[in-house]
């Protein structure tokens, strides 16, 4: 194990949103307000357990933060079972504005070596939240991360001229690439859910946190509001498509509908599997999937 | 309004003409070699040469030159997912993540994990992301007018005293090459599906192994995810991912509208099912009525000899 | 006795499954000041619960007193109904009383989430100290095999107390750990299926004749495809759970799929009208204790009580499926002999005693004696296949018009049905002997 150097013990920060309730409603949906449901997403979860795993490594203490109304020390106690040691609620309404929120996370975690957050919250899922808070530090951000290096991370410690702690990580880009990316600290990252799978809390932890202290720090009046909304259904939005190429009407119908274009569209034959795979690898070749 | 579309190593982000044709063909490139990157964008381009991707930097850099810029919209590309929040704080503006449509009075975004849609007036100035693949563009071969921009972000910007100054971002070690297995499959061109039609978890794995043959990503239906065979951001249809691959290959899915709603435009499918009359039978280019694990097991079998 | 376990324990009680039984005795306990933990597997009491739909809460009164004011009810019971079905014939039995519909009330229809979670908060209002998400595992016995406290799936999983209440619903695997079960037949179990099926408020008020918050039970004979079992269906706000409970070797036997029977069930001319155009919110299934008494399992051992379900005290006898009842008197009686026990500080199976004694003492017991042979005889052939057939083709040739010919006399009409049904009248007198007894 390897402590950071530092004067002040290490902390590592972990955001956790506390979200009213994740499932539609609907006859057997849970009502408005019901905390039954309630929780944090499991982007959330991912972090929390990197948190722990990280602070294991470097020898830090993990601080659970969450902004959200007393519902939310449910979610804190829990973050206590599973081995954060300070559990700290921003009070603030659901549903507050993430500047707002960002603004106030910021001054909490701002002692913080890594703060973790999770990719997107489950009811707004903008996930500006980190980089908001990574703004008001001015720090490093790595955003939608699909993977933390917690050993490789704890050796930069050791590695570095500096004894700077340096996160490694892999985070998604697109076209299915990846980045793995050196993030120097104070950072702030932000976690997909797949990322890890929390840890079951000690069942005498899991007792005790169910009285752990949660610090409750007060806000000032949010500053912004979001704009009042018309809410609609999900519906797609029309998309712009191409011009059917085509030399008549006719043909450009058919490009359009796709009739008669594609050779053995509709054809539906009953063979034995050894057959039948035969006929699909003719096919793919036949459309020029295989070589 | 005005499209900001961070590039990278010369390749414009997925979105990036979408981000541009709702801005009305105004954008500006930032990044590496943007000269390179133009693609096919139209109307007005302003280019910024700005090295390596920096979202902290940039941001700040971006917030004074983009000052006058009322709207500035970015591709939900998980790049423009990164410096858009950052500008947006930088610049001190309200921020829209993933909207589906922006305009100067208004802006819609999806909420409730895409299961509504809130409509809101637009305030004066604020950043928006745009959600990749809403919108589509109409392609055209018209030449843009390029020009430089009128600022740039250079190494001097990050040194002390520079205007990203104090606004550290993570180092790039590496970029690795896209693998078809982890693909997002919202961007794969080529996918296998699974449904309940398969017995057990490890005939689920060789429909892995033969995407991996076919170059394909892996896709399953509800009844396959909820079993936990495979995680959840797999799941085609429209409680999970939207895909809209060339081709699509369906072992006993029996094509429910919850699923093949979330299937695109495939150009080919081939659909494996007992059941000859079931919708996704119906979708079918090639339909064939087998046991969908034997044929599994027989497909790989002739694809390993190389007969493929 | 093994003395570390008596000075290092974790809590004076553990109770094992948040539903009825377990709640009821935590709540017990806990008001008796006493250190209880309540271990349940999901993620909040009630999460993992299902059941047909109606709770009749009389027994709440003692523990908590108009319990109606704030229990999550769906509706109230002002309706039950009877009904006896042949593929193309129903007779019901209807009685309504709008005496129910006001308070004391008698039953209600309620979603077990709600329920079970509304009960827990008042065990952890009273200090129960509730940890959900936590299955137990096994218990942790001393080297005399007296229970001293229960292993859990969690890491650092082990819980020593001084005495554990297994409430762990039907299949107790805790009570067969401690071997206070007999070897179990299959054939005690019947599956319950249920659908739930979401239907417009109003639309459900029309259908079933009520308003407001008064709701509607029915019981089905028949009408289980050939599957020997029976049918309910229970309205709820706005949704309505259809369902069945299904003799097991039978289900097996004849290859059924349970959903098919619901299937059946929701198609027959007599219960479509009720549920048309619903649309499925919900599939579930589960195990239901039928044979009562004769497969109730010791009661107490060293260190153990079990009650609810985990000790068979279902009532599933035909006209009654009645289960939440019986589970929160008996862990609420588990836990005042618990209480008694822990005072006089002797928890072996004699100073555990007066449990079994509050039970044969007030309904929980009785009931079960006195319906003893109800559920073998609800269940067996004649009521399932013969006996509907016999009472709708009386009752049809009763109100048919053959008009020339005369009507028939009844008891001609007796005579006919039995012979053609092929009806021994020494069984009918024989069953109908018994039918007396349970329901007399
Ligand atoms: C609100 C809501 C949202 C939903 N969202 C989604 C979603 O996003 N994505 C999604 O996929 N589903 C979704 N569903 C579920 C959807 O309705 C279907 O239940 C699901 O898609 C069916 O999956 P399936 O085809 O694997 O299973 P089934 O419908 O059970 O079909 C199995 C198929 O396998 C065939 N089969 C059986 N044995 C064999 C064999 N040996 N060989 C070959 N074929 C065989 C059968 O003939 C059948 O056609 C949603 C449902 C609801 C209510
Ligand atoms: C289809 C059907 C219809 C029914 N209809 C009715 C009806 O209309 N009215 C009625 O009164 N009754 C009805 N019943 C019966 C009723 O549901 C049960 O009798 C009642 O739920 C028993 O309560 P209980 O507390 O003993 O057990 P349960 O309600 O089964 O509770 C057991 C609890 O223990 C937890 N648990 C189990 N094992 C463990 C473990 N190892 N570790 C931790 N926790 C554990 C479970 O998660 C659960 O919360 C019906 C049953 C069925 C199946
Ligand atoms: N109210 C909050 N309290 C604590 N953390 C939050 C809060 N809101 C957002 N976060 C963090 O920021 C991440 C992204 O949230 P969002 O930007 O709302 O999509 C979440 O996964 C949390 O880690």
């Amino acid at each position: 194990m390897t402590a950071v150097p530092s004067t002040a013990p290490a902390v590592v920060a972990v955001c956790l949103k506390w979200t009213p309730s994740p499932f539609d409603g609907g006859p057997l949906g849970p009502d408005e307000g019901d905390d039954r449901f309630a929780g944090v997403s499991p982007a959330d979860r991912a972090a929390l357990e990197l948190a722990l795993q990280l602070s294991d490594a470097i020898g830090a203490s993990v601080t659970a933060i969450a902004a959200g109304p007393s519902a939310a020390d449910r979610v804190l106690r829990d973050a206590v079972a599973a081995g954060a040691t300070r559990a700290v609620r921003l009070d603030m309404a659901a549903g507050s504005d993430s500047r707002d929120v960002a603004f106030e996370l910021a001054q909490v975690v701002a002692d913080a070596c890594v703060v973790l957050c999770g990719d997107y919250s489950l009811d707004r899922g903008s996930g500006a939240v980190p980089a908001f808070v990574a703004h008001h530090r001015r720090c490093a951000q790595a955003l939608g991360l699909v993977s933390v290096d917690v050993t490789a991370s704890a050796s930069s410690v050791a590695g570095a001229p500096d004894g700077e702690l340096t996160i490694h990580a892999v985070r998604r880009l697109d076209g299915g690439r990846r980045e793995v990316l050196a993030v120097p600290t104070p950072c702030v990252l932000s976690v997909e859910g797949s990322v890890a799978s929390l840890r079951r809390a000690p069942l005498r932890r899991a007792l005790a946190a169910r009285s752990a202290p949660v610090e409750v720090i007060a806000t000032p009046p949010a500053h912004h509001h979001g704009a009042p909304a018309i809410v609609t259904p999900y519906r797609p939005r029309a998309r712009t498509m191409p011009a059917p190429a085509g030399e008549d009407v006719l043909g450009r119908l058919r490009a359009l509908t796709d009739a008669g274009t594609s050779g053995g569209r509709g054809e539906t034959v009953e063979l034995a599997p050894r057959e039948a795979a035969a006929r699909i690898v003719d096919t793919l070749r036949g459309w020029g999937y295989l070589d | 309004m005005l499209a900001l579309i961070p590039v990278r190593d010369a390749t414009l982000p997925a979105g990036a003409l979408e981000a541009a044709a709702e801005c009305g063909d105004r954008s500006l490139l930032i990044g590496e070699r943007v000269g390179e990157a133009l693609g096919h964008l139209v109307g007005e381009v302003h280019c910024c040469e700005a090295g390596r991707f920096r979202p902290g930097a940039w941001a700040e850099v971006l917030a004074h030159a983009l000052a006058d810029e009322p709207v500035v919209v970015l591709p939900a590309s998980p790049d423009g997912r990164d410096l858009g929040p950052r500008l947006a704080a930088a610049l001190d503006r309200p921020f829209f993540a993933g909207a589906v449509q922006v305009s100067t009075t208004t802006v819609v975004v999806p909420r409730d994990g895409g299961r509504s849609m809130h409509t809101m007036a637009a305030p004066a100035s604020f950043v928006a992301t745009l959600q990749v693949g809403v919108r589509g563009v109409e392609p055209s071969d018209a030449v843009p007018t390029v020009t430089p921009a009128a600022f740039s972000v250079t190494d001097a910007d990050v040194e002390p005293g520079g205007a990203g100054a104090g606004c550290p971002d993570a180092r790039v070690v590496a970029v690795l090459a896209p693998d078809a297995a982890t693909v997002d499959l919202a961007e794969a061109g080529r996918i296998v599906g699974g449904g309940a039609g398969l017995h057990d978890a490890a005939q689920f794995d060789q429909l892995a192994a033969l995407g991996a043959r076919l170059g394909a990503s892996v896709g399953a239906t509800r009844v396959i995810t909820d079993r936990g065979w495979i995680g959840h951001e797999r799941q085609i249809g429209t409680t999970g991912v939207v895909v809209d691959p060339d081709l699509y290959l369906a072992f006993g899915i029996s094509g429910a509208v919850q699923h093949t709603s979330g299937l695109g435009h495939p150009d080919h499918v081939v659909s494996v099912n007992t059941d000859a009359h079931c919708p996704m039978m119906q979708l079918a280019d090639l339909a064939v009525v087998a046991d969908a694990n034997e044929v599994l097991t027989e497909l790989l079998a002739l694809l390993e000899t190389g007969d493929g | 006795m093994d003395d570390r376990s008596l000075t290092t324990t974790d809590c004076d009680v553990v109770v094992v499954g948040a539903g009825p039984a377990g709640t009821c005795a935590a709540i017990v306990l806990a008001r008796a000041g006493l250190d209880v933990v309540l271990l349940e597997r999901g993620p909040f009491p009630g999460s993992k619960n299902m059941y047909g739909g109606v709770v009749y809460p009389r027994i709440l009164d003692e523990l908590i007193p108009s319990w109606w004011e704030e229990a999550p009810v769906q509706r109230w019971v002002t309706r039950r109904s009877t009904m006896v079905l042949t593929p193309d014939q129903a007779l019901t039995v209807d009685f309504r009383s709008q005496r129910w519909g006001a308070p004391p009330y008698n039953g209600a229809t309620a979603y077990r989430p709600d329920f079970d979670h509304w009960l827990a908060a008042h065990a952890e209002a009273a200090g129960a100290q509730l940890v959900c998400s936590t299955t137990v595992t096994g218990l942790l016995r001393d080297a005399g095999g007296r229970v001293v406290g229960v292993r859990t799936d969690r890491p650092d999983g082990d819980l020593r107390t001084r005495l554990v209440i297994a409430c762990d619903g039907v299949n107790s695997f805790l009570a067969k750990e401690a071997g206070l079960y007999p070897p179990v037949d299959a054939a005690n179990y019947t599956l319950g299926v249920k659908e739930t099926l979401a239907l417009p408020k109003d639309v459900i008020d029309e259908r079933f004749g009520v308003r407001g918050r008064e709701g509607v039970d029915i019981e089905i004979l028949g009408g289980t495809g050939g599957v020997n079992g029976g049918g309910f269906v229970y309205t709820n706000l706005d949704t309505v759970a259809v369902g069945a409970v299904l003799k097991l070797p039978k289900l097996a036997a004849q290859r059924r799929r349970p959903e098919e029977i619901i299937a059946g069930l929701k198609s027959h001319p007599a219960i479509a009208p009720l549920v048309e155009g619903a649309e499925v919110k919900e599939y579930s299934a589960h195990l239901i204790p039928e044979a009562g008494l004769s497969m109730m399992p010791r009661l107490a051992g060293d260190g153990m009580l079990v009650a609810g379900d985990a000790a068979a005290m279902c009532l599933a006898a035909g006209i009654w499926l009645e289960g939440v009842n019986f589970a929160m008197a008996s862990g609420m009686y588990a836990g005042r002999a618990a209480v008694e026990a822990l005072r006089a500080g002797d928890l072996s199976t004699a100073g555990l005693a007066g449990y079994e004694r509050r039970l044969s003492s007030t309904f929980v017991l009785r009931d079960h004696r006195k319906l003893r042979r109800a559920p073998s005889l609800v269940l067996s052939d004649r009521v399932q296949h013969v006996y509907p057939e016999l009472i709708t083709s009386v009752v049809e040739r009763m109100f048919r018009v053959d008009n020339p010919a005369p009507k028939p006399g009844l008891r001609r009409i007796v005579r006919d049905e039995t012979k053609r049904l092929g009806v021994r009248t020494r069984d009918l007198v024989r069953d109908g002997i018994d039918g007396l007894r349970s329901f007399g």
